[in-house]
């Protein structure tokens, strides 16, 4: 068996996948309705493509949507890997901020939705604050527990070496976690991806998220397919563009 | 059962019957459709100012039917239609017309049995008193809320078509009824399309009605609320579909003659007072049975009636909107009609 390449296992399981795709659709096994074919799936695509979607292009709906994962992600991520760093580092900045953190974290985003939409009106401003509270945490707590992980003789030996506080930050603990913070990116973009669709609920009309709710509401399933299609392969973009990054800044981690 | 679309499936039934040499299965058939009743009915309902409350509070449908009654509470049209084409749900009570026109040109799979009532002004435009909205023109630059996909869009986006608007004159949102109201209270948007509650709530709130239903429905936008069966249900439990339809003609009734102790009751299931409920109720056009098959409404069994044009037109609305492919003949809304049972629980 270890003669066979990994990648041909996953070939053979993608190939698998097409194949009952094809015998049952255009077998008519089953309707469009549950399941399109591969042409009508296509077909979907194109008018997309060159229609667009009630009043905006797909690139405006792909546009929109990276949009919100990027600034809900980017701002999320930041502040909460600064909190996290700052826990780890200070116990009494835990104490301070643990308990919100905590509870925060597996909150369903959809609880509080109907709240920010109060706060915040319908515009930009409340799904980004969806995206932002969904990332915060995670990234808050990998950063936390980046710190905490950092080999207390490491430390030691830096301050017996003369370091300031600052340069044991800078030299060792903030190198030591980085690996951790990164690890949090990428599940923290997974948890930013898995919201986009409830923060894209609010008064939408734009974005991949909104278009795929809008089409399933008349089972339009070639568009519910082909937007599902876009935002697992920009998914899967955003993740190799995070391991690339992480492959870049943490060479070392591992070794 | 109906004459009209039953009929030719029963006859190649008894045809295939006869060509197996089956002739007991010739006297098996009827039987079968008849002796045994359903032992649950998968309902799915709307919270809401209808009569058809009172048939469900009262537990009516589980009299007449003697079977279980599984009462599914939905937020939309489409909701019942995901959950007929799934075969979880076997009758939607209240369902849109064009939520409804959707599902038939999906063919998912059943058939509208009757009307509950015509939306006519229940289903309206508020506007921000602040906003200063007197003509349709005044409407360029604004913000709309309504819930995509609904009767209410529909006539929306009717309301701007006919006055030569378009979606970047105005920007209309897409909003569920709670949120729209949230958004009203915080002043996202200038005016709403919606029912009630959510429509008496942004009235309360700074709003005043900017009427269109009289003309957009002369301009040929009719929005009403219908019952659907799922056609394998009515073709296997025929009797059970005419006892629903018995209970909610009941209900009506009762509305009818005694508006107040009905009102009473429908604002007790729907959660609000009865003076609500009331002025709710008297907006609509609760269509009468026997007016339904007339041959404006849904047409007497056999002869689907002008709704099934209604329906088309609102599937060209659809179609342009690309929430469904392409807008099916005229014959697909009209097979999509059966009154066979109405007719029946007139009787």
């Amino acid at each position: 068996m270890h003669r066979i390449p990994l990648r041909a296992w996953t070939v053979l399981s993608a190939a698998v996948l097409v194949a009952a795709w094809l015998t049952l659709t255009w077998g008519g096994y089953v309707r469009d309705l549950f399941l399109p074919p591969p042409d009508e799936l296509w077909d979907g695509f194109w008018d997309l493509v060159t229609d667009g979607y009630k009043g905006r292009t797909l690139l405006e709906h792909l546009e929109a949507s990276l949009w919100r994962i990027f600034a809900g992600f980017v701002t999320g991520a930041a502040v909460g890997t600064f909190l996290g760093l700052a826990m780890g580092y200070w116990r009494s900045v835990e104490a301070l901020f643990a308990p919100f953190i905590e509870f925060l974290r597996p909150l369903p985003q959809l609880a509080y939705l109907m709240l920010l939409i109060i706060w915040f009106g319908i515009g930009e401003t409340s799904k980004i604050i969806l995206l932002f509270l969904a990332a915060l945490p995670v990234s808050a707590v990998a950063a936390r527990d980046g710190v905490r992980n950092v080999p207390v003789q490491r430390i030691h030996a830096a301050r017996s070496l003369g370091a300031s506080e600052w340069q044991i930050f800078r030299h060792v603990v903030l190198p030591s976690a980085l690996p951790e913070i990164f690890t949090g990116a990428r599940i923290g973009v997974g948890v930013v991806y898995g919201t986009l669709i409830a923060a894209e609920i609010i008064a939408g009309s734009s974005g991949l998220g909104w278009m795929i709710l809008d089409a399933g509401r008349f089972l339009r399933s070639d568009y519910v397919f082909v937007g599902i299609l876009l935002i697992g392969l920009m998914g899967l973009a955003l993740n190799w563009a995070l391991v690339a990054l992480e492959a870049r800044i943490v060479h070392w981690a591992g070794r | 059962m109906t004459q009209f679309i039953a009929a030719p499936d029963r006859r190649t039934l008894l045809k295939a019957g006869l060509g197996l040499g089956g002739a007991a299965l010739l006297g098996a058939t009827p039987r079968r459709a008849r002796a045994a009743g359903p032992d649950k009915i998968n309902i799915a309902y709307f919270v809401g100012t209808s009569p058809t409350m009172i048939a469900k509070g009262d537990g009516w449908i589980e009299d007449l039917t003697k079977a279980k009654v599984n009462w599914i509470e939905v937020g939309s049209g489409a909701e019942i239609n995901t959950a007929v084409a799934a075969g979880s749900v076997d009758i939607g009570l209240g369902i849109g017309s064009s939520p409804t026109s959707a599902g038939l040109a999906q063919s998912i799979g059943y058939e509208v049995i009757a009307m509950l009532d015509n939306i006519g002004p229940a289903e309206e435009m508020t506007v921000r008193t602040a906003a200063n909205i007197k003509t349709p023109a005044d409407f360029k630059g604004k913000k709309v809320g309504t819930p995509f996909g609904s009767t209410s869009h529909f006539r929306l986006m009717g309301f701007l078509k006919v006055n030569g608007l378009t979606q970047r004159d105005v920007t209309v949102l897409d909003l569920r009824p709670d949120a729209l109201v949230a958004a009203w209270q915080r002043g996202d948007i200038d005016a709403a399309y919606v029912w009630s509650p959510a429509k008496s709530k942004v009235l309360a709130a700074g709003g005043e009605v900017f009427r269109t239903y009289d003309k957009l429905e002369a301009a040929g936008y009719v929005i009403a609320d219908v019952i659907v069966a799922r056609t394998a249900f009515t073709q296997a439990y025929p009797d059970a579909v005419v006892s629903i339809l018995k209970a909610n003609s009941q209900a009506l009734d009762m509305w009818t003659a005694t508006p107040d102790k009905a009102a009473e009751l429908i604002g007790k299931q729907a959660g609000v007072s009865t003076a609500v409920a009331k002025e709710d109720l008297l907006q609509y056009d609760f269509v009468s049975p026997k007016v339904q098959l007339d041959p404006a409404w849904l047409g007497p069994p056999g002869k689907p009636g002008r709704f099934a044009e209604v329906l088309q037109g609102t599937a060209k609305f659809l179609a342009e909107q690309k929430s469904i492919r392409s807008v099916p003949d005229l014959s697909v809304f009209q097979k999509g009609i059966n009154t066979g049972p109405l007719a029946q629980a007139l009787a």
